[in-house]
């Protein structure tokens, strides 16, 4: 789904139709209005830096004056002004302004003609305006503007007065409070990802009580169903998948991180906090097990397990993602770009990056996914949860007494392996041991040596015993359950920039640091550390961590961010449609001690969220794209919950939370896509039919009901889900096997809940379990016309009859528009 | 102010109530036009396509209007097929000149062969009136060099697999950016109501490294991404309907979801609903078009024959003929893989039974497809690209039987049809086979190319993600125009 997004076009309707914009009475205070318009969206490319065309706007004197093309404020003739003309983009030469960039809005383009109209009147002394992007200086607390004449309802909230203060100034309603059922399956879906059941909207209808609402969001929130919806967000910035990605795609264990999260967001951890353990929860004192699972969040890089790579190169890859997923999550930053050169347009540099890449560039963790004698960052649970220290260190030991034998006879292995004929070579089974033949004992991995070893030197008897015990120790892994964890070497790697982000070509020598854009950092120790960054991040008065988060938030709630680039805050982003309402939701979230729960319950609670999402003619010219909210947004359902909604109304959803993947059925060959030919045994019994979260993600190969409605790949870190609305969706909601078994759960459902029931009742069921709401006459006709027909043409029993008639009202029920999106 | 609503009326119905609401937002873009043509379609055949992949506008007038891409995964050894180099036999055995080698970086580096010069032991011959070098694997092949553009020059970034199958596809070998077919159906949408723009068929002993990802859609909406198609069985994935619902009952169901659907559209006002009704019917249509398209009944024995198809297995030859079929109807961009020309030696994957045998998997499929393409008059609109990931090196690397590594610096590919000039060969390299050492054609320069030959200038195909506006050339590419007839 994109929107058609042409705000320029919409400006000109605008110019054409002038009437609509604001009228000014007054003159506009030149200091007051007009220069900040200026100092945001010109002075950078004209001003005291850079003076494109020989143009500065910094002073009111220096647009008098000009540039290449004369004054920009004089009106020659009554002709629009040369600034008019470009901001409007109807100037014949000049691209419209600015350059590349989102034009100016209505109100602001208003100002600047009523200021050039009134001979652009401005003090004589007057300091250069200087360009400074909002998203670096911290969130001032803005007050709560005074609405007059709030409709019935409004105004209960902080967020509704800054919403309703942008609309009054458009003139414009909002949007009446959509039905009861709506709002309740709203906040359901929004809140805990599954639709309400009949009985939860027959009490919600009863309770007349003044703030049956709140209870409502107060009981949705409770639900541990609630970790599940929003772990699956996060999860998507988090980049999480079950497998290594890459070509091999070999399954790997992290689900408990994926655990955590949903258990971290029941709990309602501090957001604080949640972002202290996840970056550095091993580096914390007296860390625990579940702030060690929690450093997950940076293991959810791909590995590489393709022959003849080189691992130095993509553990470099790992590393250079988690910079980026960093500056994505947390900074709301694209400091990617920063990789190979300045950020063009922001003011990351290359050495910021290469500092922040230093912070994560010293983990145990090799590019190979191999296990060399030392750990490699996996934690090894007993099934009760707790760490299996002994196992751990038992195999580590042996895997190190192993390793010092090898030491031992290096050379002499070395001088065997050079000297072994090519015949001899040739013969050697498995081709691994061919393989590993090629490569000198210095680089050889474990494995490889543990090979080798016994060919160059057989019946040593130490060998024999250390690698057969070695073994035992291995063979109680596999059953163990293990999670990929964040670990630190004993001494850091050196950091280097690379010149242009190519890793072979080391340039100067850099140490852990933050950008000098933002605030500088306390590090505690001499050194500054992953622990020391995660809480430069977590700090309450950086300019960026909270703002980014409310704004994800909002983003879930209204299918847009207040900013809209959720992830770019730098200047190439769209600025904030409501910069006083993102920072009053920044200043309130940070002072109500980082509760995301306060953060949701605040936003659900507002008239803002409980607005009808029912298009509007009247909005058509004057807020095309809903960026004044003046109503709510229909949102069609994330991937897993699609599957959620139907597996709810079909009676057949196993609630239950947590635990290792599971397969659900998919359709033959989807695993033969990849380059390994993978088996996808679909699960029995209660894993057939759990929540789509806990689908078992294979990067290369995802479940197609997720990747055909858009899930995230878990490539990189995704902030936004796409919508797309296509005709393979239709397939999978019609034909895919799953889908069919919901449609018979209904099916036997209704029958079950309503038998012998009159056909508008069972009907008018099964309607409120797919959609909440009760059927309209012309619904419920349709249905039973539907019904009628699908009864005559079926034979056999009458029982038999009746079920099959009734799963073809089902599928329809399950496939409508409205039972996958959120109104 | 509503009529009623039956099933026979609603595009009507739609179309009162939607131009209510969107003639006014014609003005805010293209949504309102496109749904206007989409209504006015949806009135004249009963059947409406979606929005996104409406037909869109070239930025210049387009030489071709289709691509089929055969990519030859793992990476064919250009050594043994195309560049010919009497010298490298000449030199077999001896080490290659540390020259050419110093400060580069190979896959598998660390091992300690392949760095003797190795000849190849495959005869050449100059073929055609453009005089092509082909050798004896590609007897089909070496037939129809007077109509293609052979490049010998062609260079590419990333020595690993999956990487180098992403670059190829995506212009970078980083997961998560749009593939080329992607690309084209977002810039100029799809001309086939009945099948999806973008699809991609299957063939040989494993699937392509990177999997899904190679015509994935990236940050594009995902109604761009590549259909998989499999030759035999059921083509799409879901596209059956499940065993117990007969072809009514899918109708009857099918009809009432279009009501009740149409219902909410009234009542919500929300376009997503019309753009969900349409997606329906073209999956109603893709459940009747999709079989029809890989049946081969209606195909003359004749055809059958010159593609080489015997019997009903899924093969690179009979992939070959669905393409010719997926651009008759319409499909802009068809991919097919074949694997697995990764010949490093040994078991499987050597230079010597293993090379044939792919070999003779492709060459007489492709060799008719161009043919036929050609007899048919689709040849002038449909670009045909013939290439792996990347090529193979000089080197011998000698196991148990003999292969080549891979290599970045020089490989072959062929194109024909689709506006390219017919018997030409561009770029050489050295007398080594190592380094191009005239006019080399880099991946992001292929794209830049290709796009151009649709009509697409590679700097204004432009989509906003992350706060920037992304290409499939980045910020590389240059049109390379000796490619053009």
């Amino acid at each position: 789904m994109r929107r058609p997004s042409t705000p320029r076009a919409f400006l000109l309707t605008l110019a054409a139709v002038w009437g609509v914009l604001p009228a000014f009475a007054a003159v506009p205070d030149y200091v007051r209005e007009v220069k900040p318009i200026l100092t945001q969206h010109c002075v950078r490319c004209h001003g005291a830096a850079k003076e494109e065309a020989g143009l500065r706007l910094d002073t009111a004197a220096n647009a008098r004056l000009g540039g290449a093309s004369g004054s920009v404020v004089r009106t020659p003739g009554g002709r629009e002004s040369l600034l008019l003309a470009v901001v409007l983009g109807t100037h014949e030469d000049i691209p419209a302004m600015p350059y590349k960039k989102p034009p100016l809005g209505a109100a602001e383009i208003a100002l600047l003609k009523a200021w050039v109209d009134a001979g652009a009147p401005a003090p004589e002394q007057e300091e250069p305006g200087r360009f400074e992007h909002w998203a670096y200086r911290s969130p001032a607390r803005p007050a709560v503007p005074a609405v007059a004449a709030a409709p019935a309802g409004w105004t209960s909230n902080p967020i509704d007065a800054f919403i309703l203060q942008r609309l009054a100034a458009v003139k414009l309603p909002p949007a009446p409070e959509a039905d009861p059922v709506t709002l309740l399956r709203r906040a359901a879906l929004d809140l805990t990802g599954l639709p309400p059941t009949p009985a939860e909207v027959d009490a919600f209808l009863a309770d007349r009580a003044p703030g049956a609402w709140e209870r409502a969001v107060d009981r949705l929130l409770a639900s541990p169903h609630h970790g599940e919806r929003w772990a699956r967000p996060w999860l998507d910035v988090a980049r999480y998948g079950d497998s290594n990605g890459y070509s091999i795609d070999a399954p790997r264990q992290i689900w408990k991180y994926r655990d955590w999260v949903v258990s971290a967001l029941n709990r309602d951890l501090p957001y604080d906090q949640f972002i202290v353990e996840q970056l550095a929860g091993d580096l914390l004192p007296g860390a625990t097990v579940e702030q060690r699972i929690a450093t997950g969040f940076n293991r959810n890089t791909q590995i590489n397990q393709e022959g003849g790579i080189d691992p130095e190169q993509f553990r470099i890859e790992s590393v250079l993602d988690r910079v980026n997923t960093y500056g994505t999550a947390f900074l709301g930053l694209t400091v990617s770009c920063a990789q190979c050169h300045d950020h063009k347009f922001d003011p990351i540099s290359h050495r910021d990056y290469y500092q922040l890449f230093a912070f994560f560039n010293s983990s145990v963790d090799d590019g190979h996914g191999g296990r060399r004698s030392r750990s490699t960052g996996v934690l090894t649970l007993s099934p009760e949860g707790r760490v299996d220290e002994g196992l751990e260190a038992r195999v580590a030991e042996a895997q190190e007494k192993l390793e010092a034998l090898f030491t031992a006879h290096a050379a002499a292995i070395e001088a065997w392996r050079q000297a072994l004929p090519a015949e001899k070579r040739a013969t050697q089974r498995p081709a691994s041991v061919r393989a590993a033949l090629d490569v000198p004992w210095e680089k050889q991995s474990f494995a490889q040596r543990r090979s080798v070893y016994p060919l160059a030197r057989p019946g040593d008897a130490d060998f024999k015993a250390l690698s057969a015990a070695l073994t035992e120790l291995q063979r109680a892994v596999p059953g163990a359950i293990t999670t990929l964890v964040m670990e630190e070497l004993p001494e850091p790697r050196p950091s280097h920039l690379f010149v242009q982000g190519d890793f072979t070509r080391l340039g100067e020598r850099v140490e852990p640091g933050t950008p000098a854009i933002l605030p500088p950092l306390r590090a505690a120790g001499p050194r500054p550390n992953r622990l020391d960054l995660a809480r430069w991040t977590a700090d309450p008065s950086h300019p960026l961590t909270a703002r980014v988060i409310v704004n994800r938030v909002w983003l879930q709630y209204f299918g847009l961010g207040l900013v809209e680039t959720e992830n770019d805050f730098g200047s190439q982003g769209i600025p904030p449609s409501h910069p006083e309402l993102l920072d009053w939701l920044a200043t309130e979230f940070t002072a109500r001690g980082w509760s995301l729960k306060a953060l949701h319950r605040l936003i659900v609670t507002s008239a803002t969220y409980r607005q009808s999402s029912n298009a509007r003619e009247d909005l058509a010219l004057v807020d095309p794209l809903n960026r004044l909210l003046s109503r709510q947004q229909r949102l069609r359902l994330d991937a897993e919950l699609v599957r959620d909604a139907a597996l709810t109304a079909s009676g057949l959803l196993v609630p239950r939370l947590g635990g290792p993947p599971v397969y659900p059925p998919q359709p033959d060959g989807v695993m033969s896509l990849g380059q390994v030919k993978r088996e996808w045994k679909a699960s029995t019994g209660e894993d057939r039919y759990r929540r789509g979260l806990y689908t078992h993600f294979w990067r290369a190969t995802p479940h197609p009901a997720l990747a055909v409605f858009d899930a995230a790949d878990g490539f990189s870190s995704c902030t936004r889900r796409l919508r797309s609305n296509t005709p393979l969706q239709a397939l999978t909601l019609l034909n895919d096997q799953q889908f069919y078994e919901f449609a018979e759960g209904l099916a036997d459902r209704v029958l079950r809940e309503r038998p012998g029931a009159p056909l508008p009742e069972q009907l008018a069921h099964a309607f409120r379990l797919s959609t909440a709401r009760r059927p309209s006459a012309f619904e419920r006709d349709r249905l039973a016309s539907l019904f009628a027909r699908r009864l005559a043409a079926e034979t056999g029993e009458p029982a038999a009859r009746q079920r099959a008639a009734w799963i073809a009202v089902a599928r329809v029920l399950l496939n409508l528009d409205e039972t996958i999106t959120r109104e | 102010m509503n009529p009623t609503l039956t099933p026979q009326n609603w595009p009507d119905f739609l179309a009162a109530r939607t131009r209510r609401h969107f003639l006014s937002r014609c003005a805010v873009g293209l949504g309102g036009i496109a749904l206007a043509s989409m209504l006015n379609q949806a009135r004249g055949a009963g059947a409406a396509p979606a929005g996104p992949l409406a037909p869109k506008p070239t930025h210049f007038p387009a030489r071709a209007k289709n691509i089929i891409y055969l990519f030859m995964a793992g990476g064919p050894s250009q050594l043994e097929l195309f560049d010919y180099k009497p010298k490298l036999a000449e030199l077999n055995g001896q080490p290659i000149p540390q020259s050419f080698i110093e400060g580069k970086r190979f896959a598998f580096m660390d091992s300690s062969h392949g760095t003797r010069l190795m000849g190849t032991r495959r005869q050449f011959a100059q073929h055609g009136r453009s005089g092509m070098w082909v050798s004896e694997l590609f007897p089909h092949t070496a037939r129809i060099v007077d109509d293609l553009t052979m490049v010998k020059s062609c260079q590419a970034t990333l020595f690993n697999h999956a990487p180098a199958k992403l670059f190829m596809n995506t212009g970078s070998g980083q997961f998560g950016r749009p593939s080329m077919g992607s690309w084209l159906n977002y810039g100029l949408g799809s001309e086939c109501q009945d099948l999806p723009g973008f699809v991609v068929l299957q063939s040989g002993p494993r699937g392509p490294r990177g999997g899904a990802v190679n015509w994935g859609s990236g940050f594009l909406p995902t109604t761009y991404q590549g259909v998989p198609f499999r030759g035999t069985g059921e083509p799409i994935l879901n596209l059956t309907r499940p065993a117990a619902v007969t072809a009514d009952g899918q109708r009857d169901a099918l009809d009432a979801l279009r009501d009740l659907n149409l219902q909410r559209s009234v009542a919500t006002g929300d376009p997503e609903i019309a753009t969900r009704i349409a997606a329906y019917e073209m999956a109603s249509r893709m459940q009747s078009s999709a079989p029809e398209l890989i049946d081969l009944k209606a195909e003359s024995a004749a055809t059958l024959k010159s593609y080489g198809i015997e019997d009903q297995r899924p093969s690179f030859a009979r992939n070959c003929l669905l393409a010719r079929r997926l651009v008759e109807r319409g499909v802009r961009f068809v991919q097919l893989y074949h694997t697995n020309w990764d010949s490093h030696g040994g078991p499987g994957e050597n230079l010597q039974a293993d090379f044939e045998k792919v070999c003779r998997e492709v060459d007489q499929g492709q060799a008719a497809l161009v043919q036929d393409l050609k007899e048919r008059g689709l040849l002038q609109d449909t670009l045909v690209i013939w290439g792996g990931e990347f090529g193979r090196t000089p080197m011998g690397e000698n196991r148990d039987t003999t292969g080549r590594n891979h290599h970045i610096d020089a490989f072959t590919m062929w194109f024909a049809g689709g506006g390219t000039k017919a018997g030409q060969v561009i770029g050489e390299t050295d007398e080594l086979g190592f380094n191009a050492v005239r006019d080399p054609m880099h991946v992001h320069d292929l794209h830049a190319t290709i796009l151009h030959l649709l009509g697409l200038d590679h700097t204004r195909l432009t989509f906003r993600f992350q706060g920037r506006d992304f290409r499939l050339t980045d910020v590389h590419g240059k049109v390379n125009h000796q490619l053009f007839a």
